[in-house]
């Protein structure tokens, strides 16, 4: 039997592989298994890239017409995409060689990073804002229980805080979807999107401001994201990555896609859009200079680039976006390896405190050697792939003359440097006696040191993939494309 | 004399004012309750307003619930379905959200002795 390769098995795949997870146990296949999702969905990804590159890929699973599912697989959502089933790989692969804890490879562990996949795709891929809202609670259910599996007391006051606040922003989200479903009678993206303009002004105001609420607190934008740094600190640091590296990345997506797609003129929330992600930038960066533990520092770090991204993709020029788009890509490697670092960090020192870290390289020198590295790659400097997307941003806002965010973004990394060159001098302070900790196997960095490579390979060849990320800008921005498509679409 | 309660405009004006009021009883709760289980409580009453106003404004006075029995094949007068569907399936959602916490919760005040959330200083900035 030839099964077609259809955005489907993004969704699929993962739901399948978790749900027969007594049967992965038993045949102790849970780690390959979690390893091999992820990088099947990416290869399914790259092999439907020459399809998608000629038109946005339209999936409907007709229940009973006019009822059905959709799909929607284009450019941009193929690049998210590609880069969930990337770094959800490379997560498995450092917790199956790295040897972490028993919780983190156990059946438990498994099938909520798998539901966290699903969920993100689903995220990523739907064409209907109701299962927009179910693929919502689907990630942030297993987002939760990730937070509290260590089942000790700061575990689980991360896992409440995370769904206490995850629950309320799922709340006004679904107020909003049922605002659009009572003034539009639809829920289908494309028929909400063409009839969108003729909801009343006040209404349309009212539903924009629920969703803001509701995605603003899921993508982690000021002034809804307070409680982020508690639920990294709390997580365990490569569960934090995924968190910072996929999940808050798919909301943002969720987030531009349903501003490029329900609103004809977006540059009536530009303003908007761009004002918050400045504000998330600028105060993020600034209360990272005094944290104390270095989960929470990457935590304000996170928020700083997010607010970078969000302002970077507000502004909505096709330069600004390929260069947003390519800055979240590359956001995603660097923060999986500053906190991929970390657990190693935490589980030889058994306390990633900046006082207890003093003298690390040392100890560990390819640790920190990386770690200095991934803060270069935060900081944008040549020839690490930050550098070449914060470019591609400065010089999308310079050609359009717009001069206040480009202040901004260079204020911010300046304010970046700060903190991370005082955590770069505490590692390689001397220090006469330093805990030996239990000795870490080679392989253990072979996933940060592919991180790491590929992080200096996009830097210095950026033209390998300079055409993904601009094909994904102009297909953020195709909205007749895409509604005709979508409308196309319907039985 | 209370013939002007089945016009649908009056009706739905009072689903809104009801369902609103929940929202923000839930809402209150949520601001200014500290035990977890009030403040899990809160968010459920939250969401159960939606659910309210969607099936309420959804439905007019006079249509049938949207089910066809045997041998009855028209649309008559039917309730529209989409909200029903939606609304159930957003309350399973909502049931599992709030085991989860309940269960988290429990976890949490057997670990420690305690459930309110201002007591929670395990995590916070140094």
């Amino acid at each position: 039997m030839a099964l077609p390769l259809t955005p489907i098995w993004f969704v699929a795949l993962p739901l399948l592989v978790a749900f027969s997870s007594p049967l992965w146990a038993r045949l102790r296949l849970l780690m390959p298994l979690l390893l091999g999702v992820p990088l099947t969905l990416l290869v399914l990804a790259i092999a439907l890239h020459p399809l998608v590159r000629t038109a946005p890929l339209v999936e409907t699973i007709v229940i009973a017409p006019p009822l059905g599912i959709h799909l929607q697989l284009d450019s941009a959502s193929l690049l998210l995409i590609a880069l969930i089933g990337l770094a959800s790989a490379l997560v498995a692969a450092f917790l199956w060689l790295g040897d972490t804890e028993a919780h983190l490879r156990g059946r438990r562990a498994f099938v909520l990073m798998l539901l966290l996949i699903a969920g993100c795709n689903g995220l990523v891929l739907t064409g209907d804002l109701f299962n927009l809202y179910v693929f919502l609670e689907i990630a942030g259910v297993s987002a939760y229980a990730l937070s509290a599996l260590r089942q000790d007391a700061p575990a689980l006051e991360a896992g409440l805080k995370y769904l206490i606040i995850g629950s309320v922003a799922a709340v006004f989200f679904l107020f909003a979807v049922v605002l659009i479903y009572l003034q539009t009678g639809s829920l289908s993206l494309g028929a909400v999107a063409s009839s969108f303009g003729e909801i009343p002004g006040p209404m349309q105001i009212l539903i924009g401001l629920l969703m803001l609420v509701g995605l603003g607190i899921k993508a982690e934008l000021f002034p809804f994201n307070f409680w982020v740094p508690d639920i990294y600190q709390g997580s365990h640091p490569a569960v934090a990555s995924l968190f910072s590296g996929i999940l808050v990345k798919a909301f943002l997506f969720v987030l531009f896609h349903l501003v490029f797609v329900l609103l004809a003129d977006p540059e009536v929330i530009r303003t908007w859009l761009m004002g918050l992600g400045a504000a998330t930038m600028l105060v993020a960066e600034t209360v990272a200079l005094r944290q104390q533990d270095l989960r929470r520092m990457l935590a304000y770090s996170s928020l700083g680039q997010v607010g970078l991204v969000t302002l970077a993709l507000g502004f909505g020029s096709e330069a600004t976006l390929a260069g947003g788009l390519f800055h979240l890509v590359n956001h995603t490697l660097v923060k999986l390896l500053l906190f991929l670092l970390a657990a190693l960090m935490l589980r030889h020192l058994l306390s990633v405190r900046l006082a207890d870290l003093a003298g690390l390289g040392r100890v560990m020198p390819l640790a920190a050697g990386l770690f200095v590295l991934g803060a270069l790659a935060v900081l944008g400097l040549p020839p690490l792939s930050g550098f070449v997307s914060k470019l591609w941003i400065l010089k999308g806002f310079a050609e359009a003359q717009v001069l206040w965010p480009i202040a901004l973004i260079l204020l911010a990394a300046l304010i970046e440097a700060a903190y991370y060159f005082r955590w770069i001098k505490t590692l390689y302070e001397p220090r006469a006696q330093m805990q030996e900790g239990r000795p870490l196997g080679h392989w253990v960095y072979a996933p940060v040191v592919l991180l790491a490579g590929l992080l200096i390979l996009l830097g210095v060849a950026p033209f390998l993939v300079q055409d993904l990320f601009i094909e994904g800008a102009q297909s953020l921005l195709a909205r007749d494309v895409n509604l005709e498509a979508m409308l196309g679409a319907r039985p | 004399m209370l013939e002007f309660l089945d016009s649908p405009r009056v009706l739905h004006g009072i689903y809104v004012l009801g369902s609103l009021t929940l929202f923000v009883i839930g809402l209150y709760g949520l601001l200014a309750k500290r035990h977890l289980l009030k403040i899990l409580i809160s968010i459920a009453v939250m969401e159960l307003s939606v659910y309210l106003l969607f099936v309420g404004l959804a439905t007019s006075p006079g249509e049938t619930a949207p089910i066809l029995s045997d041998g009855l094949r028209a649309f008559a007068g039917m309730a529209d379905p989409v909200p029903q569907a939606l609304t159930l399936t957003a309350i399973v959602i909502g049931m599992a959200v709030l085991a989860l916490g309940a269960s988290l919760t429990i976890q949490y005040h057997r670990l420690t002795g305690n459930a309110d959330v201002t007591a929670m200083t395990e995590l916070k900035d140094s």
